[in-house]
């Protein structure tokens, strides 16, 4: 089933529809609100009311929209507005991790990758929201540039500047964090 | 040409992923090569590449059980604020009747306090007259019904009585006749 008829069955309220939804896009949409706040638990929440918004608005959908394009743009927007709106309490959760919760490495090695993981995703949080988004699309969830552009309509040299600033300010914090 | 840590700076991305042309790949080499600095940088971020990779997740178990009942959230959502009070105007009220409430049972402000009860005193008259109104009403309402039941019953039993009577007369007119 592709996804025009996944949208209408959708809109009239077809319970399985919505389901199928959900098992193709709940990922995308996740791993977008994890990387950024970089906390699982926001990360649920945030996903949730992203995908509360696009119940709400399928009807105003119209369906010669790519549909992946408005959910990214939905996603990318309720993330960047929470962060905004709560941006005090969750750099201070930041800086409280930085400096109490980064495990010592151990010999286990499934809890040293998990602790570089959780290392990575702080240091990603740390960047500009803006940037933290189109480098989570590129990088993490393996979008071309040329789709990040086209579904945030703009330039794919831009996008690719914000790339190489976002991989460098990246690179930059840990080699910082080394020495 | 001869390029500097600027300009490599801004070109390693597309050089990490192969998007630069022949000549700029060469530029960019040929300064890796003589500078520890950007080599060091070169290296790190292509450690960050990989390791980006690995940060997708599986959506937790119970997140997909939410994201699943969605729309019977939302429908429930939808019934219940039928009836909607908004909470700031409860709050409001709370509030300006606690406020009053300082007034009618302290003396802080004689003035204040006597006004509140000569309010409270006429909103009691008004309860009351409005009770004695009520029971007027009801009272004339019963009797205006019973005064109309009661025409319309007696004034049936008077038809019946006439047609009785009438009825009576032709049959004894008949029996004569017969």
């Amino acid at each position: 089933m592709d996804i025009t008829e996944i949208l209408s069955r959708c809109k009239n309220g077809d319970r399985e529809a919505w389901n199928m939804l959900i098992n193709s896009y709940s990922k995308a949409v996740y791993n977008i609100a994890l990387n950024f706040f970089a906390d699982r638990d926001i990360a649920a929440d945030v996903t949730q009311d992203i995908f509360l918004k696009v119940y709400h608005n399928l009807e105003k959908f119209k369906e010669e929209k790519n549909f992946t394009a408005w959910l990214f743009t939905i996603s990318r927007n309720y993330c960047i507005d929470y962060w905004r709106k709560n941006k005090k309490y969750l750099m201070n959760n930041q800086e409280l991790d930085e400096k109490v919760s980064v495990p010592a490495p151990t010999p286990e090695d499934n809890l040293v990758r998990e602790s570089e993981i959780s290392r990575l995703r702080k240091k990603i949080a740390q960047l500009e929201p803006d940037l933290r988004v189109i480098l989570i699309l590129r990088d993490i969830q393996d979008l071309s540039y040329q789709e990040i552009a086209s579904r945030f309509s703009i330039p794919e040299g831009t996008v690719k500047s914000r790339i190489n600033r976002a991989r460098l300010k990246l690179a930059q914090s840990f080699a910082l964090g080394e020495s | 040409m001869i390029i500097q840590c600027k300009e490599t700076e801004s070109l390693l991305s597309s050089y990490l992923e192969n998007e630069l042309s022949p000549d700029d790949t060469e530029r960019v080499a040929r300064h890796l090569a003589v500078c520890p600095h950007c080599l060091a940088l070169k290296e790190k971020l292509e450690e960050i590449l990989l390791k980006l990779a690995d940060l997708q997740e599986e959506v937790p178990f119970f997140l997909k059980n939410r994201l699943f009942n969605i729309p019977e959230i939302s429908e429930k959502k939808k019934s219940a604020s039928i009836i909607y009070f908004p909470k700031w105007l409860a709050a409001a009220v709370g509030t300006v009747i606690l406020f009053l409430n300082l007034f009618y049972f302290t003396n802080m402000f004689p003035l204040a306090n006597r006004e509140m009860h000569s309010l409270v005193g006429s909103i009691e008259t008004f309860v009351v007259q409005t009770g004695g109104w009520f029971e007027k009403i009801k009272e004339s309402k019963d009797l205006l019904l019973f005064t109309f039941f009661n025409k319309k019953t007696s004034a049936s039993k008077d038809d019946k009585l006439s047609t009785d009577f009438n009825l009576n007369k032709s049959l004894s007119k008949g029996g004569n006749n017969g």
